[in-house]
């Protein structure tokens, strides 16, 4: 979004130098022409969202009469992302006055008895082990800080997956083989269903028992009871998510870097068989660096998308496991806090334009 | 053209008595489910409602015509759509069906029924405990539909076989049951299971559990009074009693279970027990399949121990009106008609629904319906234990979610009961802002 609106602002300016009284015409006529384009814009889009920044400083509650709306400053945010990390000192036997072992492992206190109950409470986050010690990390949401963890989760591996499975269709629907065009065409199946049906026959194939297609077909080759509870069981429930997001999004990157490398020209490659550079090699010094333009509006794309999944979430787990996005719907419908729910869209909000930027710079979308 | 002269006709004469006994036309819309059978039983009833027309409320005579809105299905979406219209302020639906564990969360959205006529009376016919669960501050905000409560299905043939003489009285009882029967099938069906029930993180798993809790004496959660009780020895038995049967007299993938799965297993012939509403014994009276009700029994879940008291989780809907209704009278008169005994009567025979009127259960018509064996289970209906959603209002659904978010992690094995129970202590306290029961003292020496 920042980069497409600061460029036309970069072109008038370098018109302006010694412009013509017939360009300074043109422009005010662009402005006039451009203004419905603004209103439209100014109601749809930063209106709510101006509503949205607002509302994360107040207490509003949803549907709720009888509440005066007040504000509270940044205590939303606050309420979402205080964190603490406190030691979990080992538990001790009250009559040897000694650390309780069991089986070999030292038993560490509960994180509830240890984390900070004044001014606010503490949930834990997760635990982790350093040096000998155990530690918890709490935070005062430690349903926000897990959805944040898992959507980045989900987008980090997700999108890797889906770029380079992406990148191998791609170059393999690239090339002249029978059947070319019906191999294009099947490939945007998955893409074309909308995320709804496909999340629901997503978990239909992951049914807990032998309804279920994995499992059937996991029991079959002999590698599981056939009670794999994939939707359930936490270890399992982002690979599953990410198996269906990968399946569901492939074909779309697919087809992007398809258009990206049909604008490269075959001459270069000719050139590069003469010089006797190898397919590896051609592959690293022309393709990717000709098909990098693409690749990162390509990334850009998905990783944006990904960052506010929310109906595949919602469709699997529902409130068994939370994304970002679908935390926001939970605070506002299950409990009604408008501002605490506003607060996390604007915390999404700022993730979103970070990773936008981060990929502008890293990925230099914006050099000509 | 042909059919649509009587209709005009009819029009005509009705507007022209509209203006002679100055009769008001009203139209009133009722928001119901979107399944093919509650929406077909939703239109007989606005049907016999406006066959009876014209109606007199308030002393004035009504021509009411009743428009159904079919809403979403999942009372979780329902509830959202709800709340938006609340939101908005909007009449857009008059007659509201609630759940439950609504009333509290609703009651400022919604007409306090005692201040129109008809209503007190007819509330004296109801289950008292489902009326004082729809009566917020001294208003109530629903006037029962159907009751519903958590019940055990068993396998008659099988416990038979295998030398039982009757369903368990105990979980203890109902283990060693599964767990035989299974070990005994196990060698034909691979499949076979003993015990199914609703096992993944939702709603549900919050009623389970509160059977689980309450049936070894370890209280509701957060009492009827306000005062938080989760954290105590026998709450904390109770789960890890529930945690044992994962794996071993239940499936693994019980934590994923909600009420079809469980049903799909128990009428496959698959499992010996399941935990499931009365709805599921509606598919088994036509069944064909290797379950039937020939050769299952329904009756009361187990206790905890010898002696002890069988819990069973209340559900059911409501009828409700909106505040915002322009019509507030006729959609109370309309609320007190679909609610009534007559109607009841027919929505427990036709979609077998649970009454919540009592003289219903000795009602010959339906004693002699396939549904008879609701009166034999009328005491468990009467008993049901509510969840705490008035006592929590209007955070019950955060209170719900932290409990089953506790409660499956104990089952994955991820935590210990008693961790979990202690965290969800301080969890509740910080969301209700309500007394812990026995006081601070209590919970700092454990």
């Amino acid at each position: 979004m920042a980069q497409t609106q600061g460029q036309p602002v970069k072109v008038i300016r370098q018109r302006k130098e010694g412009t013509s009284a017939l360009a300074r015409a043109e422009e005010r006529t662009a402005l006039w022409l451009l203004a419905p384009t603004f209103l439209t814009l100014l109601v749809l889009a930063i209106y709510p969202l101006g509503q949205v920044f607002v509302q994360s400083f107040t207490d509003a509650r949803f549907a709720t009469a009888g509440h005066e709306t007040s504000f509270v400053g940044f205590s939303n945010y606050r309420n979402l992302l205080s964190m603490t990390i406190r030691e979990l000192p080992p538990r001790i036997d009250e009559e040897t006055g000694q650390p309780i072992v069991q089986d070999g492992v030292t038993q560490f206190e509960s994180p509830f008895r240890i984390l900070p109950r004044e001014p606010v409470r503490y949930g834990a986050v997760g635990q982790f082990g350093f040096g000998g010690r155990r530690y918890v990390l709490g935070a005062t949401s430690p349903d926000f800080i897990r959805a944040i963890w898992d959507t980045l989760v989900v987008t980090v591996i997700g999108v890797s997956l889906q770029t380079i499975l992406g990148m191998v269709i791609a170059l393999t629907v690239a090339t002249k083989f029978l059947g070319r065009g019906v191999m294009r065409a099947a490939m945007l199946v998955p893409w074309a269903i909308i995320t709804v049906v496909s999340a629901r026959i997503w978990e239909w194939m992951l049914e807990p028992d032998r309804k279920g297609l994995f499992n059937t077909v996991f029991s079959y080759l002999g590698l599981s009871d056939g009670f794999t509870n994939w939707t359930g069981n936490p270890s399992l429930q982002l690979p599953s998510l990410i198996a269906m997001e990968v399946w569901k999004t492939t074909p779309f990157m697919a087809l992007l870097l398809l258009a990206g490398l049909s604008t490269i020209s075959g001459e270069l490659y000719e050139a590069a068989e003469i010089d006797g550079a190898n397919k590896v090699r051609q592959f690293f010094s022309i393709t990717l660096p000709l098909l990098m333009p693409t690749l990162a509006v390509a990334l850009v794309f998905r990783t944006l998308d990904t960052l506010r999944i929310f109906d595949a979430f919602q469709v699997i787990f529902g409130e068994g496991r939370l994304s970002m996005a679908s935390f926001a719907y939970f605070q506002l419908i299950g409990a009604r806090n408008v501002g605490l729910s506003s607060a996390a869209s604007v915390i999404i909000f700022f993730l979103l334009f970070g990773f936008a930027f981060l990929y502008i710079r890293i990925l230099r979308v914006d050099t000509e | 053209m042909k059919r649509l002269l009587p209709v005009v006709g009819l029009g005509l004469c009705a507007s022209l008595s509209a203006s002679a006994f100055a009769q008001q036309n009203a139209t009133i819309r009722w928001m119901t489910g979107n399944t093919a059978q509650s929406v077909q039983f939703a239109n007989e009833v606005a049907q016999r409602y406006m066959d009876a027309n014209p109606h007199t409320i308030g002393g004035e005579e009504y021509n009411v015509t009743v428009e159904i809105i079919q809403g979403p299905e999942s009372a979780t979406d329902r509830y959202a759509l709800y709340l938006q219209f609340f939101q908005a302020q909007s009449g857009e639906a008059d007659v509201l069906e609630i759940d439950v564990i609504w009333p509290g969360d609703l009651a400022e959205h919604l007409v306090d029924l005692y201040e129109y006529e008809g209503a007190r009376e007819a509330a004296e016919e109801h289950f008292p405990a489902i009326i004082e669960n729809n009566t917020v501050d001294g208003r109530l905000v629903g006037m029962p539909a159907f009751t519903d409560a958590g019940l055990l299905y068993y396998r008659s043939d099988l416990l038979e076989e295998y030398g039982f003489d009757g369903p368990p009285e105990t979980w203890a009882e109902l283990e060693e049951m599964a767990r035989t029967i299974m070990e005994g099938e196990r060698a034909d069906n691979p499949d076979f299971t003993g015990f199914v029930w609703q096992g993944e993180a939702y709603e549900g798993l919050t009623c389970n559990a509160l059977e689980w809790i309450a049936s070894f004496g370890g209280g509701t959660i957060v009492s009827q009074e306000g005062q938080i009780e989760v954290f105590n020895d026998q709450a904390i038995a109770a789960l890890e009693t529930a945690a044992g049967w994962v794996g071993t007299i239940s499936p693994q993938a019980v934590t994923g279970f909600q009420e079809e799965d469980a049903r799909r297993i128990f009428t496959a012939g698959n499992a010996v027990f399941m935990r499931n509403w009365p709805y599921a014994y509606s598919l088994l009276i036509d069944a064909e399949g290797p379950v039937t009700t020939e050769n299952v029994g329904v009756t009361t879940l187990p206790a905890g121990e010898e002696g002890g008291t069988p819990a069973a989780t209340l559900g059911g809907w409501q009828m409700g009106v909106s505040r915002y209704s322009s019509n507030i009278d006729v959609a109370v008169d309309f609320a007190l008609f679909a609610t009534s005994y007559e109607e009841q009567l027919q929505r427990a025979l036709v979609v077998n629904n649970l009454p919540t009127i009592e003289a219903i259960y000795e009602d010959e018509r339906l004693l002699n319906s396939p549904v008879a064996w609701f009166a034999d289970l009328l005491p468990v209906f009467q008993s049901a234990v509510a969840r705490p959603s008035t006592p929590t209002a209007p955070r019950y659904n955060e209170v719900s979610r932290a409990f089953f978010t506790a409660v499956h992690g104990v089952l994955m094995g991820t935590t210990d009961a008693e961790t979990a129970l202690g965290e969800l202590e301080f969890t509740l306290e910080e969301l209700t802002g309500l007394p812990v029961a026995g006081g601070a003292q209590d919970v700092a020496s454990r």
